[in-house]
């Protein structure tokens, strides 16, 4: 069953069996779930040999989810890498995690930011005050500041196109195949197949967040905070008016 | 293995805490800060401590009143303020803020009221045309030590809450490595003392007449404040160095290589060393030139936790640029704060019977002034 792309289905709902090697959210996070069907557990997996980095996904989303200019909810960090004489470049597809233990949830003063029960973590932003604390919480830089609703904002696995059946605008866009969604308590779902098969890796695991965004071929040296030479592309009206190389005022 | 990495797309994510933050921070520190050093001449009623707690309840009650309006410009969505109290949040230390702010500054509004009423009295028995409301402020009363003690405990109560989770709201933020170490709420607190001192120093110089025994007595609580920033700072700096930590570790090396990080370590050692030598050297006749430091010193700690520590990416690679913009989100919300607290320390100096430099007749207010930042 491909649900990389086309062939996505909901359903299998019987299915509740979560992967073997997950573990489930603390108690207290569970209970404080709400909305969605907790028959399902979303998540992703990215398979980074087959990004060719071209940024539909990234464009998808922005169409799809109305991301303000200079935002995004998804990228692909590109990077070149040269070792021994020889270059190349990697793509590092990044979104929000919708991690089983989210640290941005806790912080949130008003419970804006809340996790549905089937695992998708999202912001009602209706009664988000813009406070900011989520994002400064978030060990992924996956959220932002929203300037056209002066709230907090993020990827939602295009939460109303699940709903209704369909895939995240990404993956559906995604030529190479390299995002592939799917529900992990689903045990025949590939999602569920690939994380139990491979050696499915996660980002930054050690701040025990969880995430249920996985990667296969991800470099340990992507896996945290890179080491390496900054962008030279900035988004920001601020920054590109300001002196290159001033790194903080 | 050599490898090289050049990072070609990424996302920049801009400061998401703005200036406004960086003053709400430093305005409610100094308030705590001048609370704590009025308690021992008003709550405790030591009359040798009681001048320098008059300036210093000054820095208390206009940064305690100008702080909140800062942080409410920080939220994005202000009007909404009203989210926080319709919800219980306990998991969020910025919830309990929500509920310890108002405590503060009420306790504050009536401990300053408990404090000045015996001023008030004195007011209202001269003859002006304020003189009736003077004595309505009063209530009927004077200097009642019971009550300012009372009301003094309890907003020492909601100084140390204020304190707390200032302090470990941002300490709580494991994502960011910079913030993420017990010492960070300490070094707040130790860096507020620092700056209501500072600030302390600064009232007291541009009074009237300068009360050279308050300076000397605030260089003095000024080097211990500076040198408890040091002992502080220097514990933290170990942990990282010796990697006795791994936070500690991991957040010096989100910086370490940063030129621009490096220029800040060396101005803050210097901001702190400095005055700390002055102040034990020549505690008379400085309390300008320590105070200006020791203020700024303060606020620049706080600039480079907040706005600095944002500009480390948690994912990319190198630094994220920060440009302080020119509008509200920027210098016109630091510009305006400031306004905010000259007008507030105005209002209260010239309203309070015994203004420093505006009293039109000082022979009018007499009876107050040898208990007046003014009087010598
Ligand atoms: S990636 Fe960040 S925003 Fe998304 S759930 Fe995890 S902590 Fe929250
Ligand atoms: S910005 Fe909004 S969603 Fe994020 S913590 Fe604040 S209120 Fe909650």
């Amino acid at each position: 069953m491909d649900q990389s792309r086309r062939n996505f289905c909901l359903g299998a709902g019987a299915a509740t069996v979560g992967a073997a090697t997950l573990s489930t959210a603390p108690a207290e996070a569970a209970v404080a779930r709400k909305g969605g069907d907790p028959a399902h557990r979303w998540a992703m997996v990215v398979d980074v040999r087959k990004c060719v980095g071209c940024q539909a996904c990234t464009v998808a989303c922005i169409m799809e989810n109305d991301v303000p200019e200079n935002s995004f909810r998804t990228i692909v960090s590109t990077y070149e890498v040269t070792e021994h004489d020889s270059s190349g470049t990697y793509m590092l597809p990044r979104l929000c995690n919708h991690c089983e233990d989210p640290p941005c949830i806790p912080v949130c003063p008003t419970g804006a930011t809340f996790q549905r029960r089937d695992g998708i973590v999202v912001v009602d932003n209706t009664v988000c005050v813009g406070c900011a604390y989520c994002v400064q919480a978030c060990p992924y830089d996956a959220r932002f500041i929203n300037h056209e609703t002066q709230t907090a904002d993020k990827c939602t696995f295009c939460v109303h196109r699940v709903d209704a059946g369909l895939l995240p605008a990404c993956v559906e866009t995604c030529v190479g195949g390299a995002r592939i969604f799917g529900d992990l308590n689903d045990p025949g779902s590939t999602v569920s197949k690939l994380v139990r098969e491979q050696d499915l890796k996660v980002l930054k695991p050690e701040q025990g967040t969880q995430p249920r965004v996985f990667y296969v071929g991800l470099d340990p040296k992507f896996q945290g905070r890179v080491d390496g030479t900054p962008t030279l592309w900035r988004p920001s009206a601020h920054a590109e008016r300001s002196l290159a190389g001033k790194e903080h005022a | 293995m050599d490898t090289n990495i050049v990072e070609i797309i990424n996302v920049t994510r801009e400061v998401a805490w703005l200036p406004w933050a960086v003053q709400y921070f430093f305005l409610i520190g100094l308030s705590v800060g001048g609370l704590l050093l009025s308690l021992p001449g008003y709550a405790f009623a030591r009359e040798e401590w009681r001048r320098l707690g008059r300036v210093a309840l000054l820095v208390a009650l206009t940064c305690g009143l100008a702080a909140p309006v800062a942080l409410l410009s920080d939220l994005h969505q202000p009007g909404r303020f009203w989210h926080f109290y319709v919800v219980l949040r306990p998991t969020s230390w910025m919830w309990w803020g929500s509920l310890f702010i108002p405590f503060y500054v009420t306790g504050l509004l009536v401990h300053g009221w408990a404090c000045f009423r015996e001023e008030f009295q004195q007011q209202g028995r001269v003859d002006s045309r304020l003189a009736a409301l003077y004595r309505l402020a009063a209530l009927g009363g004077g200097r009642n030590d019971r009550l300012i003690r009372g009301t003094g405990l309890v907003v020492l109560a909601g100084a140390a809450l204020v304190a707390l989770y200032t302090g470990t709201e941002v300490a709580v933020v494991k994502a960011r490595p910079l913030w993420h170490t017990p010492f960070l709420p300490v070094q707040f607190l130790m860096t507020a003392l620092v700056g209501a001192t500072g600030l302390v120093l600064l009232l007291n110089r541009f009074a009237a007449v300068t009360d050279h025994e308050v300076e000397v007595q605030a260089n003095r609580l000024l080097a211990g404040a500076l040198g408890g920033v040091m002992v502080v700072g220097g514990l933290w700096l170990a942990l990282g160095l010796f990697g006795i930590d791994r936070t500690h570790a991991e957040a010096l090396e989100s910086v370490a290589k940063s030129e621009a990080w490096r220029v800040t370590a060396i101005w803050a050692v210097l901001a702190t060393a400095l005055p700390f030598v002055i102040a034990v050297a020549k505690p008379k006749g400085t309390g300008l030139l320590t105070g200006l430091i020791a203020v700024h010193s303060a606020w620049m700690f706080r600039w480079t936790v907040f706005i600095g520590g944002q500009t480390v990416p948690k994912t990319g690679a190198g630094f994220y640029e920060y440009a302080l913009p020119a509008g509200p989100d920027g210098l016109l919300g630091i510009v305006g704060t400031a306004g905010l607290w000259v007008f507030l320390l105005l209002s209260i100096t010239a309203l309070l019977p015994t203004p420093p430099r505006s009293a039109p007749h000082p022979v009018r207010a007499v009876p107050a002034a040898d208990r007046a930042v003014a009087a010598e």
